[in-house]
């Protein structure tokens, strides 16, 4: 019978990560949880901070604006992750595709750019672009006769810019992770499937995309949660505006505990947006996800 | 079997802390302890003073101290962060400043106070979050500096603040907490060129005649008679939605503190609104204070309402095409006269700092808003609440804009153009929605004047104002 022995210099190199992660990971997780059960309004603590059972948690089911943020948030998944996809895609093709691999390393780094520009950046900067008087994108349109649009003076031409700016920082992101798929594929699997599948569309349905599929799923898990926690960028260009029309559900939950000061009702809005992260990520995992053997 | 259990129970793990972590970025920060707010300790003994009384002497105690100040983007203080190093070389106190937008500076205090981080000395308080920072203890009732000798200059004279003001922006319950620092009123900002060139000598003196008559001749050719800024925010709920049911005879509240935005004298102001959009820009729902300065200082608007305090902008040229053409009046009349806006911000001592980190803020704050100041602020930039100071014919002909502040002041100051009570910042937020939504006609003026009716009084009610628990104070 072997005794089990500790491997202290493996625990020693794990643990400062552990720690780090119960910290900043798992006490705010709990923290919330146990906020979200309680009375906890900021602005009257002196109301006290009592066990309120699940009162925070009919009341967000029993919110209307809330369930509507919800929706604005899944039109706005539905406009943007499937383009950053087929787009992410088809970048990835080209730039594997490329024989000078100089050019294709530069353009991997021009890739990530978008990536590195802070939300609240590219949120400024799609104001200036998008203004209606003096924007670059009217300018544009403008030389082909189209009169200027209101992009973030009316509800949807707002919602549709938010998704452009998103589309344009996170395809990169997409297309990235889609190389890192492709450069999976050995050069004798490749040229063996040219052989039996041609090129062109079967080449890439029956070659090169069950290598993506790794890829595509770990690209739907932390879209969904990015679009979930979505806020610097939008709050920047629009503020949920106009009316609610932008105002996607991490707005609202910060409206909700940073304007109104409401910490018992924003946690148990967040755990449920938790909650919901999980089911949605196991969805994916079991829909997409497929071991590829290199 | 217990294999393939055991993958699936490490999967779940894996993304519970996966989320976690996700969870950790958006969900709302690790709130500080729900004990009450640190009631203020009593400051440090007062030196005797010894002769006349000086800053410099009274400083002496604090010398070396270092406060911090919540300070916003604008020209107010600008001039005050000029006017600062003479306050330190006498003083021997430092003051840092930390320049944050409008929209979270209430928030960054509101966690400052409730975390007891004393991160901030020098508490910014507009006009509508008074009643909150007082009734919750968060600021320190000033009477315990002013009525200190060592501390009070005997120049202090707080009578010599416009009353509207001192009321207004740092009185509560009859208590000082604030004393007027960036002081607004809404003024007519008008291109005084546009209007001549259009055949107007002068500008409208009611809202009906500027949209009436102003209107029509000055929206063409890609240009706007006028722009109400109305963006999602305070900039919505005050700026746009009280502006325009007060000279209406609307109001939010009736005098038995009943909401009373379904009244005719309400109604009639959001459908005046309305009406005014046709010769508004298109997007106006998007526009800001920075976009509707900018609309009249680049030529492309011909009035706007806006704040006192904005004028610098008009008058640099580095920041204005109109410099030249820039010209004021008091806010248009509706059917009850003129009811022009009212806002601003005073300073207030925080109630977490240490007694030499309040004594020295004390200091500074009887400083920056001292009648001994006021001119040198004004110079700068920035708008004094100071009566004195507008009475100097020198200044008065060097900014033409003080004779429609100091009348809207005087005259027409409505001290509860918002209401100041500790519920205002949750109202606020409901009218920045309807009221935005109003004006996109996604929902009626008057289903939305009942919607707003019916969340206004709920959020009275479960304040405990129709039971008694609270006095009705605005």
């Amino acid at each position: 019978m072997s005794k089990s022995r500790v491997n202290w210099p493996a625990v020693a190199l794990i643990a400062p990560a552990v720690i780090i992660l119960l910290a900043v990971g798992i006490y705010p997780l709990l923290f919330a949880l146990d906020v979200s059960f309680r009375q906890y309004q900021l602005t009257k603590l002196y109301l006290g901070t009592d066990y309120v059972g699940f009162q925070n948690y009919v009341a967000v089911f029993n919110d209307a604006l809330f369930w509507q943020s919800l929706g604005r948030t899944a039109q706005f998944f539905v406009l943007t992750v499937p383009a950053q996809i087929v787009f992410g895609v088809l970048i990835a093709l080209f730039i594997d595709g490329m024989r000078w691999k100089a050019l294709s390393f530069l353009m991997r780094v021009l890739l990530v750019i978008p990536i590195a520009i802070t939300p609240t950046v590219v949120g400024l900067v799609g104001r200036l672009l998008f203004n209606r008087d003096f924007g670059f994108i009217n300018y544009l349109l403008s030389l082909v006769g189209v009169p200027p649009v209101s992009w973030l003076g009316e509800p949807l031409p707002a919602m549709v810019t938010i998704a452009l700016v998103d589309i344009w920082q996170w395809t990169p992101f997409v297309a990235l992770v889609m190389i890192s798929g492709l450069s999976l594929i050995s050069q004798e699997v490749l040229e063996s499937g040219k052989l039996d599948a041609g090129g062109g569309w079967n080449l890439f349905w029956h070659v090169q995309a069950p290598y993506l599929l790794p890829g595509l799923t770990a690209v739907l898990i932390l879209r969904t949660a990015d679009i979930l926690k979505l806020f610097d960028m939008v709050f920047v260009l629009t503020r949920g505006g106009p009316g609610v029309s932008t105002e996607l559900v991490s707005v609202y939950i910060q409206r909700v505990g940073f304007r109104i000061f409401d910490m018992g009702v924003a946690s148990a809005q967040a755990i449920l947006l938790l909650i919901l992260c999980i089911v949605l990520a196991r969805g994916y995992i079991r829909l997409f996800y497929r071991e590829v053997e290199a | 079997m217990q294999t393939s259990r055991f993958h699936r129970i490490g999967a779940w793990v894996s993304l519970l802390l996966i989320f976690a972590v996700v969870l950790a970025a958006c969900g709302p920060q690790a709130a500080p302890s729900a004990a009450p707010a640190q009631q203020p300790a009593a400051p440090a003994a007062a030196p005797a003073m010894e002769g006349e009384w000086t800053l410099a002497k009274a400083a002496e105690p604090y010398k070396g101290v270092s406060i911090n100040c919540v300070f916003l983007d604008r020209p107010g203080y600008r001039a005050a962060i000029e006017l600062l190093p003479e306050f330190e070389q006498i003083t021997g106190i430092d003051v840092n400043w930390e320049i944050m937008p409008y929209e979270n500076s209430r928030e960054k205090q509101v966690l400052d106070f409730t975390g007891m981080t004393g991160n901030y000395d020098c508490i910014l308080i507009d006009v509508v979050w008074i009643g909150e920072f007082a009734a919750s203890g968060w600021v320190v009732p000033l009477e315990r500096f002013y009525n200190d000798p060592a501390l009070a200059d005997p120049e202090l004279n707080l009578a010599g603040f416009f009353p509207i003001l001192l009321e207004s922006f740092g009185t509560w319950d009859n208590v000082i907490y604030g004393l007027p620092f960036d002081n607004y009123s809404g003024v007519l900002f008008y291109n005084r060129c546009m209007l001549e060139e259009a055949g107007f000598d002068g500008p409208p003196q009611t809202w009906m005649e500027l949209k009436d008559v102003y209107g029509p001749a000055l929206t063409k050719d890609g240009k706007y008679a006028f722009a109400l800024q109305s963006r999602r925010g305070e900039t919505q709920s005050a700026d746009s939605f009280m502006r325009m049911i007060w000279p209406f005879g609307g109001s939010l509240l009736d005098e038995n503190f009943e909401p009373n935005l379904t009244s005719e004298g309400s109604l009639a102001g959001l459908r005046f609104r309305q009406d005014l959009m046709k010769y508004m820009p298109p997007d106006i729902v998007e526009w800001d204070h920075d976009e509707t300065v900018q609309g009249l200082a680049q030529g492309n608007v011909a009035m706007i309402t806006e704040w006192s305090a904005f004028n610098a902008y008009f008058t640099d040229p580095q920041t204005s095409r109109i410099v030249d053409c820039i010209d004021y009046a008091v806010e248009p009349a509706g059917p009850v006269g003129p009811r022009p806006a009212l806002g601003g911000f005073s300073l207030g001592v925080s109630a977490n700092s240490s007694p030499e980190k309040q004594a020295a803020t004390w200091l500074f704050i009887q400083w920056i808003t001292s009648e001994a100041k006021a001119k040198d602020y004004i110079r700068a930039g920035g708008v004094s609440g100071r009566m004195s100071a507008y009475e100097d014919p020198e200044l008065q002909a060097q900014y033409p804009y003080f004779e429609p502040l100091v009348i809207s002041w005087k005259e027409y100051g409505n001290p509860v153009f918002r209401p100041r009570f500790p519920e205002w910042p949750a109202i606020s937020e409901l009218i920045a929605q309807t009221g935005t939504e109003m004006m996109l006609g996604s929902i009626s003026v008057e289903d939305g004047a009942k919607l707003l009716n019916d969340q206004i009084r709920q959020i009275l009610d479960q304040a405990g104002y129709y039971s008694g628990q609270k006095p009705k104070l605005q």
